[in-house]
């Protein structure tokens, strides 16, 4: 039995009457790379956040290393060996990556008040070596390097000889195959030498591959720990998929069928547009079509999604609905078109407002044709949405910004449901919300394809595109750079290369 | 879930509430204050008088506020319109003529109003502080020309002056208003624009246009409220309309709206707030309270009216 490195006993976090955590107990060892698990809102973070320093518990106790643990600030944390790398990006600006690798050191490199420039560039130099980034220097300043590299920094910087345990929240998503081969390897080494590792996915492949051990949360309470045996036995999935979401959601998550054929007729195109950024894009989605638009997220997929709409300015080209020009939202809306924005809370609905307001908004145009509105239908056109989607309330007086994320993303799709918009733009549809209701909206989406609406749906998870579009369209650098057809065959691992 | 249903209705109906309690704590103090004088036939004549001007801006200027707007200009307007009202009937003979003619103009600038604050991108204060000062120096260059300190009406409106006009008058702009605002677009749009302007126009709303709309009838409402101005006081001034922008905005207040617009705006703001805010400034009057104590009264109870609504997480002011 390997020595107990961390060990949480009872914690509990509560936000006012939120509560994050209850009680929870968890021991880390050493040589472990120790997996969370669970929706959105289970407490991983919460958790980590606490043992690195982010944030007090409410109650509860830490033991680290067999010693009382209570870090009062990240920078204490790491310097007593727990070290954490966000999601978000958190590297500073406009400094060199040397200045970025030892921010806060600079006393080791200066004499008189001096930092000694060359000596910490070559000592960055030597420690990003040590990692095998030799493709990164010390001297550069940071801004010239993308966002993955950016990462890759910040676990240099993160991993130091005393660190104990490293802590990796959602930090995959940010990195290409590349980046995950290198960040998987450190991980690996550090295990070996009797460090911890915990490591926290959404992705339940990687979960699988990389974890020795994986605790399954849900509602800020543990509710499984598997081993490495019980993780690669047969139905394992499944069984962790269920203590995630408190059921069986059965094996159809995504689209059931593989057949990608739609109807001939093209509904929305792109015509040889240009922009600013984007350079000649040309696509074609027809009735009953569910394109998949997939890329990291400043390729420009985003922009794509908003053209669709009529939101933007275009140099030359067209979008046409039809062979109709969209001028502009209002003249989209009125064409048939629906856009569910990935800005939910700014864009897609008014959080200060009743469900029901938002759902019929849209629709306002078509039931004042004759001026008169009557209050009897707003309520059975939101009635009906809330019933078809199962939005969880107490009615359609209830305001949005009550509900969970997951309810208020079903409002911004009922909108247009409500509307009945043949073409609908999805920008990360599924952002933010719990495997339960991905799974609804799923079966949503591809209703509406059987109705034969076209859908655009433009996501930064491949799994989902995978899972539901007809035909993907990947993007890189502003252009569409590969196209595939729907396959079982097809994998995430076959689409990353062409997205880096 | 039956708790928290009651306690999200308490919260939405809590405003309300509180306006109506302030209304009826203003009548019951005033009652007893000014001994029964408050509840006299003339007295009547003169608060029935006071709130119809008020009441009439106010229901147009709810629109605007719903928007999560702010309108300045309307003293100068209201002060104009009565000069011009009175120039033209008493040139022409012809009421019909001169109330068309302000009507016309006052349309027009709600069309200004709107359009230009939209079209350069302006905040709608700014333009309303253009119009304030357009207006606010037409009222000094007619009063200059004429040379006088005020005119008056050569025909005297005294069908205007009837208790029963008046309040007929502010019940029918009432059911305009609320038909406008809870059975139309017009309404619901202009709540939606103050709550979030950009979801709602990713709902394919033309915002421009129900924008402008609104100012078309805040301004149909202004040239109302300055033909009954008009009739009351059958002259007008240099001093015309001064301050009206100002006693709007504390009326909307003190009925309960929010400054920053959105869902929680109501047409019953600008009835319960002019009650209020006349039976207030009446009140002391009546009670004896010298009339240069009295602005600074004004200002205290705004005050605590603002401290009252703004201190909310979701916050009255405007942007």
């Amino acid at each position: 039995m390997a020595e107990i490195l961390l060990e949480i006993k009872k914690m509990s976090k509560s936000f006012g009457p939120i509560v994050a955590l209850k009680d929870v107990d968890l021991t880390v060892s050493r040589g472990e790379i120790h997996g969370l698990i669970g929706e959105n809102g289970s407490g991983k973070s919460t958790i980590t956040s606490i043992a690195a320093g982010m944030q007090a518990a409410t109650a509860g106790e830490m033991f680290f290393k067999g010693q009382p643990w209570k870090p009062d600030s990240m920078v204490h944390a790491q310097a007593k060996g727990i070290s954490m790398i966000l999601q978000e990006a958190n590297t500073i600006p406009n400094c060199t990556v040397a200045e970025n690798l030892f921010a806060g050191q600079e006393d080791r490199f200066s004499r008189f008040g001096l930092v000694n420039k060359r000596e910490m560039n070559r000592e960055a130099d030597a420690l990003l070596a040590k990692f095998g980034l030799e493709h990164i220097h010390g001297k550069d300043v940071i801004n010239k390097y993308g966002f993955e590299d950016r990462k890759l920094v910040e676990i240099a910087r993160a991993v130091t000889d005393e660190t104990e345990i490293l802590v990796v929240d959602e930090t995959t998503t940010a990195l290409s195959f590349e980046g995950r081969e290198i960040l998987y390897r450190i991980m690996h080494e550090m295990a070996e030498k009797g460090k911890a590792i915990i490591f926290i996915s959404h992705d339940m492949d990687e979960i699988l591959e990389q974890c020795t051990v994986l605790t399954v949360l849900r509602d800020g309470e543990i509710r499984g720990t598997l081993n490495r045996e019980q993780m690669t036995a047969p139905g394992a999935v499944s069984e962790i998929r269920k203590l995630m979401v408190g059921r069986d959601i059965g094996d159809k998550f995504y689209r059931s069928d593989y057949d990608p054929s739609c109807s001939g007729e093209v509904v929305l195109s792109f015509e040889h547009v240009s922009t600013a950024q984007i350079k000649d894009f040309n696509l074609e989605i027809h009735a009953g079509e569910i394109v998949g638009l997939g890329g990291l997220s400043g390729c420009g997929m985003h922009e794509i999604g908003r053209l669709a709409f009529g939101i933007g300015d275009i140099d030359s080209g067209h979008v046409r609905l039809r062979g109709e020009d969209i001028k502009d939202s209002v003249d989209a809306v009125g064409k048939g078109i629906g856009y569910i924005s990935k800005n939910r809370d700014q864009e897609a609905v008014i959080l200060e407002g009743p469900i029901g307001v938002n759902i019929v908004q849209p629709s306002l145009r078509d039931l004042g044709k004759n001026i008169v509105i009557r209050p009897s239908e707003e309520k059975k056109m939101s009635r009906e949405q809330i019933d078809l989607l199962a939005i969880k309330c107490t009615g359609e007086n209830q305001w949005v910004n009550t509900l969970s994320g997951g309810n208020k993303q079903k409002v911004s799709f009922a909108k247009w449901i409500a509307k009945g918009s043949n073409v609908v733009i999805m920008d990360c549809p599924t952002r933010g919300v719990d495997i339960g209701v991905k799974q609804a909206m799923y079966q949503l989406i591809t209703d509406m394809k059987h109705e034969g609406k076209a859908i655009l749906m433009i996501s930064e998870e491949l799994a989902e595109l995978i899972g539901m579009a007809d035909r993907m369209i990947i993007m890189k650098d502003f252009r569409a750079v590969k196209e595939f057809t729907r396959s079982p065959e097809l994998s995430e691992t076959d689409i990353i290369e062409y997205m880096i | 879930m039956g708790k928290t249903m009651k306690n999200s209705s308490l919260k939405t109906h809590i405003g309300d509430i509180f306006s109506f309690a302030g209304l009826l704590l203003c009548v019951i103090v005033f009652s007893i204050l000014s001994k029964g004088k408050l509840w006299s036939a003339y007295n009547l004549g003169v608060l029935v008088q006071q709130t119809c001007v008020y009441a009439i801006l106010a229901m147009g200027a709810v629109f605007i506020y719903s928007m999560g707007y702010m309108d300045i200009s309307l003293g100068a307007q209201v002060g104009v319109y009565c000069l011009l009202l009175i120039l033209i009937t008493n040139a022409s003979g012809s009421l019909i003529l001169g109330f068309v003619s302000i009507l016309a103009i006052a349309i027009l600038c709600g069309l200004i109003n709107g359009y230009v604050s939209v079209k350069l991108g302006l905040p709608s204060i700014v333009t309303s502080i253009f119009l304030n000062a357009i207006f606010g120096g037409a009222q000094m260059l007619i009063m200059e020309r004429l040379g006088t300190n005020s005119i008056s009406m050569d025909q005297k409106l005294t069908f205007f002056k009837q208790m029963p006009v008046m309040l007929a008058a502010i019940v029918i702009i009432a059911l305009i208003s609320v038909f406008l605002y809870q059975y139309t677009q017009l309404g619901k749009l202009v709540k939606g624009i103050g709550a979030n302007e950009t979801a709602t126009s990713i709902s394919g709303v033309n915002t421009t246009k129900w924008k402008v709309l609104a100012y078309v009838f805040f301004g149909v409402c202004i040239a109302v409220g300055a033909l009954f101005l008009t009739a009351r006081t059958n002259s007008a001034g240099k001093g015309t309309g001064a301050g009206y922008a100002m006693d709007i905005m504390v009326s909307l207040l003190l009925g309960g709206m929010p400054l920053s617009g959105g869902m929680r705006s109501k047409i019953s703001a600008a009835l319960v707030g002019t009650f209020t805010y006349v039976i207030l400034a009446n009140g002391l009057i009546l009670s004896g309270v010298s009339t240069t104590l009295i602005y600074i009264i004004k200002a205290i109870v705004f005050m605590a009216v603002i401290l009252m609504t703004c201190r909310k997480k979701d916050g009255v002011l405007p942007r």
